[in-house]
């Protein structure tokens, strides 16, 4: 059944200005880290095919700028992303508490159908640094606390745990993909389900 | 108010397809020299026998109803087109008045069979129109008050099938007259109809518009003349069917623009009918404002006095690079143009002193201060994060410890005291870079940093209501501009233009080379030819892409990434000056909109007076012209096409309307 899945999965990477969302899209993509990088204006996205579990796959991943003011206009990328990466810069506490919000703005600007299943990836990035200023145990309680979502330390300039962290990205994306592609085969069952969970929200019903 | 006797029905049985005031007779052959100069209309009329003419008829021989002209504008006005062809009205004296004036008067209306037209053409800024009948000689030549020729040409091509030779792209040969004729016979028989029933009239014309959208558009046309010229009364006295005919030409125009084709054969191309927009015009760049002209523009005291006249000559070509040092100081408003050496002297130890206590406020900033100013903070460390990936592959920035990107920071810095409330915004290094980069001088970078931040302020606004403005802004120039291309883009979910995001922010800085940025920028800087012309230069970019992103069926991501992938591969010089061509393309086209006039900061019709009644006296000069709409300011040309050049201190400086056509010619 897997065969004719669709083979395209869009990941946007969210988190505070300068965390190194370009550095990690660009060294996993690239596998290349580069002091040159301009700082992101507007959006712009890289693709990479990979391979899970025996299956290519293209992703999609998606960048956009961090600095607050541009979100209203950043939000028009989020729709239909089937994993949001969270970006933190370890050395600066900032960037972690931002976290939360962060994920709120996406869970509500995409909309996902099943918001509480939604698969949420957080990155601890710049490790290579010495002036770490938030323990992996602070962050890796905090992800706990939050449905568990996975957690990575990383860094895009020495590519510690990128490709690991991707490869995780692309598995929950895809497994993500393939919950929805049963909701689009039997919308009966969808209502049916929702029924039963006494919560009925529109996105439920929604066959699109 | 009422229609007079006899007279009104003296010229037989002939309409007025179309009529257009504030004509001038330049030159007629055969006509006494007293004929000529004389204010008149010029007319596209129907005959009996269904042959057109064109007419022109002295102003002395019509008299205008003020109430009836009232109504007819409120019609035109309704739909959103504001053309004079509503205007048409049989020629009417004042009963009573019929002496051997009005005799002598009908004598002298001109009269050109458009059997027999074989070419015409319009030349000095649409102002004027010439006609013949005969291949190597103008027998005719009328001068457009209003400077808006191509109004006419617009509805004379509705009767007439033309080709636009390649050499000269303002002559109109005429392949094919008379090519409605037969709809039109249709369309007056329905006129009676028309009276009794309506809706039959309308679902007519409305099942025909897919089959034959310029037919169908020709009768409503005829229709609509036929209405607003019996004025009350109408046809039969009913007058409800405005509404229906606005409602169908709306239609009509729009199918139209849906049928428009454009064949081209070797030797010409023939343009299909509708107002669409007036073709491009290919305006060459001029060359950089020189050294020599720019020292020799200032006065003994180093004033600059002929402001304008240097900000046409860098709107068309630019600033030579070795004293865009000094001339950008000017452009940003960092030296008044009319300051003298001495004050600027003074300006600069003044803005000097001013800078540095600025820099001083945070320089002079405790650690511990500095901990317990968490606004600060915030803003310092988003300068630091993006100095440090700012413009790093131009050896002026590159390296690590670059004492240029300290400068680069301390004048960010400084800008966050000077305007804390914005503080820093991401894009604002970008903007700095390439005056730093020219300038060198830290304060001197500071003070134009300021003045060109002055002009896009709004694109760092908290709520960034600026760029949603500008995006949308851009989605309706477009659509005027690039109908296929804009309704390629709201298809797949880009007609919110965010695509155009990086553009605009930071005036595609992104998109060009330090070299090309300096140029592109400083012709913006100027704000000719218009407000927004920085939207113009992203519809020219766009419109170079239309065919790619058209045939190629582009959604969502592949445009972005398309328009993304664009940086770095345009040609500035060729882009301004389709810029330029698309500015000349949308202000004379003959349905331009009040929403496209007010984008680009020309006055509005809805509040433009002029109307010519028929008590206007017969004028020649120019200056009578700037007394109507022109000197509100549509506007460049009014004043400057009275002269060809400015002369400076033995300097001659082409004034940039008049060189641009001159060029066209
Ligand atoms: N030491 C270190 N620096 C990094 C790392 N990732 C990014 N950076 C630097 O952090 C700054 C911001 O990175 P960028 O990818 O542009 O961040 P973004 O704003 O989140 O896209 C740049 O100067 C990068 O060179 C990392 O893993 N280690
Ligand atoms: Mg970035």
């Amino acid at each position: 059944m897997s065969s004719r899945k669709k083979a395209l999965l869009k990941v946007i990477i969210l988190g505070d200005s300068g965390v190194g969302k370009t550095s990690l899209m660009n060294q996993f993509v690239n596998k290349k880290f580069s002091n040159q990088y301009k700082a992101t204006i507007g959006a712009d996205f890289l693709t990479k095919e990979v391979i899970v579990d025996d299956r290519i796959v293209t992703m999609q991943i998606w960048d956009t700028a961090g600095q607050e003011r541009f979100q209203s206009l950043g939000v028009a990328f989020y729709r239909g992303a089937d994993c949001c990466v969270l970006v933190f810069d370890v050395t600066a506490p900032n960037t972690f508490k931002s976290l939360e919000s962060w994920r709120d703005e996406f869970l509500i600007q995409a909309s996902p159908r099943d918001p509480d299943n939604f698969p949420f990836v957080i990155l601890g990035n710049k490790i290579d640094l010495d002036n770490r200023a938030v323990s992996a145990k602070r962050a890796q309680q905090w992800c706990q606390s939050k449905n568990d979502i996975p957690y990575f330390e990383t860094s895009a300039k020495e590519a510690v745990n990128v490709e690991l962290a991707f490869q995780t990205i692309a598995r929950n994306a895809l497994a993500q993909e393939t919950e929805a592609e049963l909701y689009n085969e039997f919308p009966d069952q969808i209502k049916l389900n929702a029924n039963d969970n006494g919560r009925n929200r529109d996105g439920d019903n929604c066959a699109c | 108010m009422s229609r007079s006797s006899s007279v009104e029905d003296l010229p037989e049985q002939c309409k007025d397809l179309f009529t257009q005031d504030g004509v001038l007779l330049k030159a007629c052959l055969g006509r006494p020299v007293t004929d000529l100069n004389s204010i008149g209309m010029l007319c596209i009329v129907q005959n009996q026998d269904n042959s057109k003419t064109i007419e022109w008829r002295p102003n002395d021989l019509i008299t205008i109803d003020s109430d009836t002209q009232d109504q007819e504008w409120a019609v035109v006005n309704t739909i959103g087109i504001t053309m004079s062809f509503a205007k048409g009205r049989r020629q009417r004296t004042l009963s009573g008045n019929i002496t051997s004036d009005y005799a002598t008067a009908r004598a002298r209306i001109i009269k050109i069979p458009i059997e027999e037209l074989k070419t015409f053409r319009v030349t000095r800024n649409n102002q004027q129109m010439q006609f013949s009948t005969k291949p190597g000689v103008w027998q005719t030549t009328f001068y457009f008050q209003h400077g808006n020729a191509e109004i006419f040409v617009a509805y004379l091509k509705n009767h007439v099938k033309t080709a636009k030779t390649r050499h000269d792209r303002n002559t109109y040969v005429v392949v094919e007259p008379n090519i409605e004729s037969q709809v039109l016979n249709k369309s007056f028989a329905e006129l009676d109809i028309f009276t009794e029933n309506t809706t039959d009239v309308v679902w007519n014309l409305v099942s025909n518009f897919k089959q034959r959208p310029y037919e169908t558009t020709m009768e409503a046309f005829s229709k609509l003349t036929d209405i607003v010229y019996y004025g009350n009364e109408g046809v039969n006295g009913k007058r409800d069917v405005s509404e229906e005919v606005v409602d169908l030409l709306t239609k009509s125009m729009n199918a139209m623009e849906e049928a428009t084709t454009v064949t081209k054969s070797d030797e010409y191309e023939v343009i299909s009918v509708k107002p669409t927009l007036p073709p491009r015009p290919s305006i060459p760049r001029g060359t950089p404002l020189s050294p020599e002209k720019w020292w020799a523009l200032q006065d003994t005291e180093g004033r600059i006095t002929e402001v304008e006249g240097v900000k046409q000559l860098i709107f068309r070509g630019g600033v030579a690079h070795s004293i865009r040092q000094c001339v950008w100081k000017y452009l940003l408003d960092y030296h008044p143009w009319h300051m003298s050496n001495a004050e600027l002297k003074a300006l600069t130890k003044k803005k000097t002193e001013e800078y540095f206590s600025m820099k001083l406020q945070w320089r002079s900033m405790t650690e511990g201060q500095e901990a317990r100013f968490s606004e600060y903070r915030d803003r310092k460390s988003l300068v630091e994060k993006d100095v440090n990936r700012t413009d790093r592959t131009h050896p002026f920035f590159a390296g690590d410890n670059n004492p240029n990107l300290v400068i680069l920071q301390d004048i960010l810095l400084t800008y966050v005291m000077y305007n804390f409330d914005l503080g820093y915004v991401q894009g604002m290094s970008d903007i700095l870079a390439p005056l730093l980069l020219l300038l060198g001088n830290e304060v001197d970078s500071f003070w134009c940093f300021v003045g060109f931040m002055d002009k896009i302020a709004s694109n760092f606004d908290m709520d960034q209501a600026g760029m949603k403005h500008q995006l949308l802004q851009l989605q309706q120039l477009l659509t005027f501009a690039s109908p296929e291309l804009a309704n390629h883009l709201a298809q797949k979910d880009s007609g919110n233009m965010y695509f155009c995001f990086r553009w605009l922010l930071v005036w595609f800085k992104r998109e060009f080379s330090h070299r090309d940025i300096m140029r592109l920028w400083e012709v913006l800087w100027t704000s000719l030819p218009c407000a927004n012309f920085h939207l113009l230069i992203c519809v020219a970019i766009l419109d170079a892409e239309k065919d790619i992103l058209i045939s190629k069926d582009y959604g969502f991501t592949e445009i972005l990434k398309h328009v993304n992938d664009l940086s770095m591969c345009l040609d500035v010089d060729k882009i301004l000056s389709t810029a330029e061509g698309i500015y000349h393309q949308v202000v004379s086209a003959p349905h331009l909109t009040d929403q496209i006039r007010i984008i680009l900061g020309l006055p509005t019709m809805s509040n433009s007076t002029s109307t010519h009644s028929g008590s206007d006296a017969p004028t020649t000069s120019k200056s009578e012209t700037n007394g109507t709409k022109e000197d509100q300011g549509t506007g460049m040309f009014g004043q400057e096409m009275d002269e060809d050049t400015l002369e400076y201190n033995g300097l001659q400086i082409c004034i940039v309307t008049k060189t641009v056509w001159a060029l066209l010619a």
